[in-house]
Order: C-alpha cells, then structure tokens, then sequence
C-alpha cells in the first residue's frame, strides 16, 4: 500500500472514527512524522550503544536511562557494572549512583539510616583527596604522562605524611 | 608466621569451652572497612592494592597490636587452603589474586583481612555463646585501628563498603551451632524458615553455598543498615538461646523415645571412627556429629570434646596433607584420614579409661 501523501510505501496505518464515519490514514514515515504522528527519529550515529541506549530512554523511562550512562568521576566504574557485578568500584560511587542505589539499600536492609557506631574522623567520600589524587594519577598513567604521574604521586606522598 | 605450626595447635574457638559449649561451637563478629582515599578492592589496581596493604599493615603496628602478618601472594594452594579450614580468612581471599594478606592473632581469635572484598575484614571469634564478650573485643581493635585509618564513612549510610548488603554497620554477626537433633528429626526446615522471616541468615560451616557437613549451622544477621550494632547483636542473642533449646528438647525426645537406638547409633559412629582404615572427609564429619552428640548426652564418657572439635578441623584436606606432610591424593586422604582419627581417638581418651 502506498502512502496517501507521497508514493512512498506506507508503513505507519492509522483508523480514527469522526461522527460516526470512519476513516482511514496510510502514511510512509517521514509524511506521517511530519504529521506529528510517529516517534521520533532514529538516534544519530546508530551504534548498538546508542540504540540500546535510546530503548532505555524510551521504554524504562528518563532516570533509568540517566542511570545506565551514569559513571562514577572518581574510580570509572559505571552504574549498569555494579548492576551486573554486584560490587561498587569507590566509596564515592554511593554519591555518583544516589538515585539508583538508594532504593535497593532501602529493599536490602528496610532502612536508609546509619543508626550504628560513628569514626571521630570523617571526610565525605568525594572530598578525598587521596581518591581525587589516585583518579588523576590513574588517567596520566593511560595517557602516559609521565611527569604528572611523578607530581601527582609526590603529592599523594605528602597527604599520606601529613597524616 | 609458620602455618606448619597451625596443625599441632588449635584455635581457642575449638576449645569447646565458654557457655552452651556443648551446642553453641563458636560465636563470631565481623567489620568490614574501607580506607576513604582508594577504590575498593575490585577496581584497585595491583599498586594501589600494595599501597592498601602497606597503610593496613603501618596501622597495625601503630596501634601496638599484636598480630601476625601472612601475605597470600607467595603461599602455596595448600597452604591457603589452610588457613580457610581453619576460619583465618574467607574462600574469596585464598582465591583472590594481587597483593592481599592476613593478620592473626595469637590465640587465632583475631583475624584481619586485607584487600578482600573490602578493604578490610575485621574478625574475632570465641568458643561458646560469648557475642557480648566478642563485640568488646572488636569494638576496641575497630577503635584502635580507625584512629591510625582514614575509613570511607558517610553519615547517612554509615561505614561504605564495596557491596551495598554490608552498608552500615559493616557488621556480621553469627554464631556457630551443632544441631544434630534438630537435623536428625527435620525439624531444622521449620528453625530455617522461621529465622528467614526475622531476616537471619542460615549457612554452612564454611559459608555461603557450603554444605551443613557434620550438622555445624552458622546463623548471623544480614540487615546492617539502620539498627545499631548492640541491636544487631541482641537480636541474635535473643534467637540463638530458643534454638538451643530446641535443639536440647529434641535430643531429649530422641533419647526418651529410643534411647537403644540412639546409644547403638552413638556408639557405632565411634566404632567406626576407631577402628576404620578409610573415610572420606563427609563421612567423617557425620561420625564426629554423632560422637559429639553423644558426649554430651553421656552416652561417651572416655572423650573430649576439644577432641572432637579439633578433629573436625585437623581431618580436613589441608590440615591432613600439611600434617602428612606430603601432598596426597583422595584415596591417599582416606587412608591417612582414618589413621590420624584411630591416633587421635587414643591419645584423646581420658587418662582413667585409657588406663582400664
């Protein structure tokens, strides 16, 4: 069947009922998007990634999606790794994966709050010097700069002595 | 640390000592704790892992404990092994790989894990229903090392740790019980479900996924987030007595009902333990169950329990073969095995009845 608005091959067959009479519309995609009356256009740059990607976003919704991209700045350990390895990569990634994590805190222990004994130092996880210092050096170390690697391991030397 | 040694001593949670010895083997607290300024163990690379275990190791010493390092790197299966018969580190770290160690105590009541699943894994373990006891031990070692440590702590979720079930607390409380009553009669099914709706967890001697060989449960908390650790511990303290008693009356009613039966059941179990030139390591640990039992029955009067206990641990692969001192396949362990059990068994014997 070929497109009422074009000769292109029809893919999208709507029906609608007006009045009692009922009528029938046979569009090819790109008429019926014009229309308003299709989804939108494929991503860009179809890659498996992005379609898989793309099908999240779409059909389990916009956190989700936020989700399965989100990685942690600190330690590269991505949300959908510790959702099939089961194991965090950093204590700052309770921070980075908030949204998704606390829930299935909450379903594992029936709670959400630490009640229990406290250390008398703290710091927040991603205030961590010694964490910030390690995931630069990490990243000189892939683009093998050196010389930052040697600053950055002097530093961390320091915090370690400071302590 | 010399582990050969491991095979002619035993820990002070086999002394089969301390209240509810005769069902209650050992109770058992650990923490886990992460260092603030690394990733966590599975994502620290090989250098990051040895800086880990260098900071752990300088914070022991700071803190004056005294405690026994032994890297894993260079010790042989076997001797890995050894150590996790022996409840001094988890499966997970003998089979890990990178840099990762362990730090005993001298009484093997204390263990430090570095570079398991998190970062560390603090445990002490003591003989009989003692958790009170244990908190106080661990709490001050926990205290005495957080003041050398920077541990990754976030107000709200309390200590963080590599996997989301151990958040908190960290802690993991459990006891060790031998239920061979309960077992016997399968009553254990209903004791199962019912700790599983109050959220205890029920495992194996061994751990997750082991097997209850020899009729050893290990009962701890798997919630550990929001309730303190006294509350943690109360509640388990609270359980651990009811199933006791369950155990106490079914043994009772086993007794009662078929008191010939269960003599004859007893007393063959420690025949064959006496007399047999090969046994496997399940077989063995059925036997032993039953002799146990019937020590503490009075159906046995010329055994120890310390006995018992240690054999338990002393008949496993590592420890026969380290004992052997030579490497030995299965059939080989069965031969060996039944050997070191008849020795045993007669060195054991009270000295009035060795003497008859």
């Amino acid at each position: 069947m070929t497109c009422q608005r074009c000769s292109r091959e029809a893919s999208v067959h709507l029906s609608e009922t007006v009045d009692g009479s009922r009528r029938e519309l046979h569009l090819c995609g790109p008429c019926a998007r014009k229309a308003g009356l299709a989804p939108p256009d494929p991503p860009p740059n179809a890659a498996l990634e992005a379609i898989v990607d793309h099908l999240i976003v779409q059909h389990v919704g916009e956190l989700v999606g936020e989700l399965a991209r989100a990685s942690c700045p600190l330690c590269g350990q991505t949300f959908m790794e510790f959702r099939t390895g089961g194991r965090l990569g950093c204590p700052n990634d309770y921070e980075a994966f908030a949204p998704g994590l606390l829930p299935l805190v909450r379903t594992a222990h029936g709670a959400s709050r630490h009640v229990g004994k406290s250390p008398r130092r703290r710091t927040p996880p991603g205030k961590s010097p010694g964490l910030r210092l390690r995931a630069r050096l990490r990243e000189a170390i892939a683009r093998e700069d050196y010389e930052l690697a040697a600053t950055l391991r002097d530093q961390l030397r320091q915090e370690d002595a400071d302590r | 640390m010399n582990l050969d040694a491991l095979t002619r001593t035993s820990g002070e949670w086999l002394r089969g000592t301390g209240p509810e010895s005769d069902i209650v083997i050992c109770s058992r607290i650990r923490l886990a704790r992460n260092l603030a300024d690394f990733p966590f163990t599975n994502r620290a690379s090989d250098a990051e892992k040895t800086e880990i275990e260098r900071v752990c190791r300088s914070a022991m010493d700071k803190a004056g404990l005294d405690l026994d390092y032994q890297s894993l790197v260079n010790l042989g299966p076997l001797d890995r092994q050894l150590l996790v018969e022996r409840q001094l580190v988890s499966r997970e770290l003998s089979n890990g790989d990178g840099p990762r160690g362990v730090a005993i105590g001298p009484r093997e009541n204390m263990s430090v894990m570095i570079n398991e699943e998190d970062h560390l894994r603090i445990q002490v373990m003591n003989s009989g229903f003692s958790l009170p006891d244990v908190w106080e031990q661990i709490n001050d070692l926990d205290d005495r090392l957080e003041e050398q440590l920077h541990y990754a702590f976030n107000p709200q979720l309390g200590y963080l740790t590599a996997c989301p079930t151990n958040v908190g607390t960290g802690i993991r409380v459990g006891v060790m019980l031998h239920l061979p009553a309960l077992a016997n009669t399968k009553q254990i099914e209903k004791v199962f479900r019912a700790l599983h709706k109050i959220n205890l967890a029920v495992r194996g001697l061994y751990g997750e996924g082991t097997q209850a060989d020899g009729d050893f449960y290990q009962i701890s908390n798997q919630q550990t987030l929001g309730k303190s650790e006294r509350e943690l511990i109360r509640n388990l303290s609270d359980v651990i007595p009811q199933i006791i008693s369950y155990e106490r009356q079914a043994r009772q009613e086993w007794i009662g009902q078929r008191r010939q039966h269960l003599h004859d059941q007893v007393s063959r179990a420690y025949g064959v333990l006496k007399t047999a030139h090969t046994i496997s390591s399940s077989e063995t640990m059925h036997l032993l169950s039953s002799v146990r039992m019937g020590i503490n029955l009075g159906l046995i009067d010329d055994l120890e329990i310390r006995t018992v206990n240690e054999l338990f641990i002393h008949t496993q692969p590592a420890h026969l073969q380290k004992i052997q001192g030579e490497s030995l396949e299965v059939d080989e362990r069965n031969i060996a095995r039944a050997g070191y059990i008849r020795r045993r068994l007669l060195e054991g014997r009270h000295d009035d009845e060795t003497a008859d």
